[in-house]
């Protein structure tokens, strides 16, 4: 069964653009433009995330969000806003939402960024994780090393962190300021393509002569590890 | 309105002169008349016991002769006497009768008479009497038409200098008033000017440094403000139309050539991709100019809380020590104990991470890149400092406005904005960003403001102890 998502955003536009993209992407969506009726729909339930803007004609996403979680929402929710990170993102995440999107994004950002909201919590009744695999590259979270084939890996403290973060992500998209966001805590778009030279050193440590790449670039979203094809 | 205004403060004026001065003579009036009634007095009490004297020693005969030798005295014009026996017969002086209603001994009377002497006109008599020893009455008095007439000449000299006063505050006010709103006309004046048109025009100053100056020298300064910032609202309007319209452009003709019917599909997409980041570029631009207009609001104050500048020196450095290796560049970091601020982690670092990326770009190969978290003279410092090309002393005030790059042939990289970020951020912290020269290359700093000892109590709390 598709995992369902409320959308709300006034401007008929992006909208559709995010509605039509998340169907696309297999999701089953609701939109509306009101907040009010947001909030009616979200606290009726049956939503797995929600998906608002910040600024909307009758109850703004904020309020929205603030009043659904305090009637009981708990599904993750990411909030759409246009007026920039600096300020608007503390309050977001005060009032309860799991990410923040400054508009504009591209398409595969939110849908990187729901996907991970998405992700349910570890059960805390289960072992935390110890060790991390993806195909024969085995990270072992304790000892804080990483082997390939055998083959011991040095690593920075901050490349064992991305590599961490990969391999919990493995099979899905992880964007540049998801990782700036994850493993630096930073916020903003850096000028330069820091993380693609981060990345590009990460890979030519796990990456010996003749073996398969394991982190692969999705041109115009980001990277993905992953062993497969 | 200026002659409604010189109105009003000469008026002002007048009044508060005129009340002083009338205060001021009515007091002298006030005094000189007591201080005249009551030695008038003190004197006729004297005579009066003199008089008495005369009776107890030589009797009536006696006292009779001395009233009139008392007439007799040049100097005794406004002087009244009156003896007469126990019916108010006259025995001596120069009252005919014994005035009714005048009780011996009775105190002080002002009385209407006709004198024996200058019995034309009734004159008004203040007197005091007594009852002698076989009954015989005696009164002595003064005329007070006399005092009536100083009265009316004091009266008279007091008008006069009232009226003379207040001609003169008229003129003084007059004067006062014209003085200071000339000034104040001066700068009407040139406001009006400039709203004209005249945006260039400043209030004269008299070179005498008073108030009015002061308050043109801080109207010109308020208007040097302005208009560098309106310069700056239209440079930033002149800039961003020039700079959208080539990216704009580009992506027109790549979306034109996407739209060649001949393409084959590979190179569709490669334009379609192209013109995406065309786009990009442009949002990247729109999002950084309303993030540096959203920190010159300085709405992200409220979000200041402590920021460990050696932290996130060493975080940002963290960040960079890749790219800047990638480019044949060391990174070098000092950055020693906590050095703590009040401040926006996340503009912070990203002004810092502005400054490491110029720093790295136009680093040669070979050198190295210096970023420090330091107290210099007192203050936390930020600097980063490279051995790059540098920025020419001239230029280093226009860097930090938005779209000014230095080497218009590197036009595609960056939009002009980098500097201007690190600068909102820095003024948002009441801090400086300084641009000096490495000799060779750029030094750049964010100086905060002199930190304050954290964790000493102020004085007052330390004594205030049992």
């Amino acid at each position: 069964m598709p995992r369902r998502i409320l959308v709300v955003e006034d401007d008929p536009e992006t909208q559709a653009y995010i509605a039509r993209g998340l169907a696309q992407a297999g999701y089953a969506v609701e939109a509306t433009g009101s907040g009010r009726e947001g909030l009616y729909l979200a606290t009726g339930g049956g939503f797995d995330a929600l998906v608002l803007d910040r600024m909307l004609p009758d109850l703004d996403g904020l309020s929205l969000l603030k009043s659904a979680r305090a009637a009981g929402v708990t599904q993750p929710a990411i909030l759409l806003t246009a007026m920039g990170a600096i300020d608007e993102r503390v309050k977001g995440l005060r009032a309860g939402a799991d990410d923040y999107l400054v508009k504009p994004f591209s398409f595969s950002e939110l849908e990187a960024r729901l996907e991970a909201v998405l992700r349910r919590p570890p059960d805390p009744r289960t072992e935390p994780e110890t060790v991390l695999t993806c195909g024969d590259l085995v990270l072992d979270l304790i000892a804080r090393t990483a082997e390939r084939g055998g083959r011991r890996i040095e690593l920075q403290p901050r490349e064992f962190q991305m590599l961490d973060y990969l391999m919990r992500r493995q099979g899905r998209v992880v964007t540049r300021t998801m990782l700036l966001e994850g493993i630096w805590d930073y916020h903003f778009d850096p000028r330069t393509n820091v993380i693609d030279v981060h990345i590009s050193r990460l890979r030519r440590k796990i990456d010996a002569e003749g073996e398969r790449p394991l982190i692969r670039t999705l041109r115009g979203s980001g990277y993905m590890m992953t062993a497969g094809d | 309105m200026a002659h409604n205004a010189t109105t009003r403060l000469v008026a002002a004026h007048l009044v508060l002169v005129a009340v002083a001065t009338a205060l001021v003579l009515g007091f002298v009036y006030w005094r000189t008349g007591g201080v005249i009634d009551t030695e008038q007095r003190a004197v006729v009490e004297a005579e009066l016991r003199g008089l008495a004297d005369d009776y107890r020693q030589g009797g009536l005969p006696a006292l009779a002769a001395a009233v009139e030798r008392r007439l007799g005295r040049p100097t005794g014009r406004d002087a009244v006497y009156l003896l007469t026996d126990p019916r108010g017969a006259r025995i001596a002086g120069n009252l005919a009768a014994w005035p009714p209603g005048v009780v011996p001994g009775g105190g002080w009377v002002t009385l209407d008479l006709y004198r024996l002497d200058d019995a034309d006109r009734p004159t008004t008599i203040s007197a005091v009497s007594v009852r002698l020893g076989r009954g015989e009455r005696l009164l002595v008095g003064r005329d007070v038409a006399a005092r009536a007439a100083f009265d009316a000449t004091l009266v008279r000299a007091l008008g006069w200098g009232l009226a003379a006063m207040a001609l003169m505050a008229l003129g003084t006010g007059w004067l006062l008033s014209r003085l200071i709103l000339r000034r104040i006309d001066g700068i009407a004046g040139t406001a009006q000017a400039i709203m004209g048109g005249a945006l260039d025009r400043r209030i004269a100053l008299s070179g005498s440094g008073d108030e009015f100056d002061r308050l043109a020298a801080t109207l010109n300064a308020m208007l040097e403000r302005i208009s560098a910032l309106v310069g700056d609202l239209r440079m930033v309007t002149d800039s961003l139309s020039h700079d959208l319209r080539s990216p704009l452009g580009r992506l027109g003709r790549h979306l034109d050539a996407a739209l060649d019917a001949a393409a084959d599909a590979e190179t569709r997409r490669a334009r379609i991709l192209s013109a995406r980041a065309e786009a990009d570029a442009v949002l990247a631009m729109a999002s950084a100019l309303l993030e540096i207009s959203r920190i010159e609001a300085g709405i992200a104050a409220e979000q200041f809380e402590a920021v460990d500048l050696a932290v996130l020196a060493r975080d940002v450095g963290d960040l960079y020590a890749a790219p800047a290796e990638e480019q044949g560049v060391t990174l070098e970091v000092s950055a020693g104990d906590a050095l703590t601020v009040a401040g926006h982690p996340q503009l912070l670092a990203q002004a810092l991470s502005n400054l490491l990326d110029n720093a790295i770009r136009h680093a040669p190969p070979g050198t190295a890149v210096r970023l420090g978290a330091e107290i210099d003279g007192g203050a936390p410092v930020l600097s980063v400092a490279d051995r790059g090309p540098g920025i020419p002393e001239d230029a280093r005030a226009r860097v930090r406005q938005r779209f000014v790059r230095l080497d218009p042939a590197r036009g595609g990289e960056g939009a002009g904005l980098g500097l201007a970020l690190v600068d909102a951020v820095a003024r948002l912290h009441g801090a400086r960003l300084g641009l000096d020269d490495n000799a060779p290359g750029l030094r750049a700093t964010i100086r905060f403001p002199r930190a304050r000892p954290a964790g000493i109590a102020p004085a007052g709390q330390l004594k205030a102890g049992p």
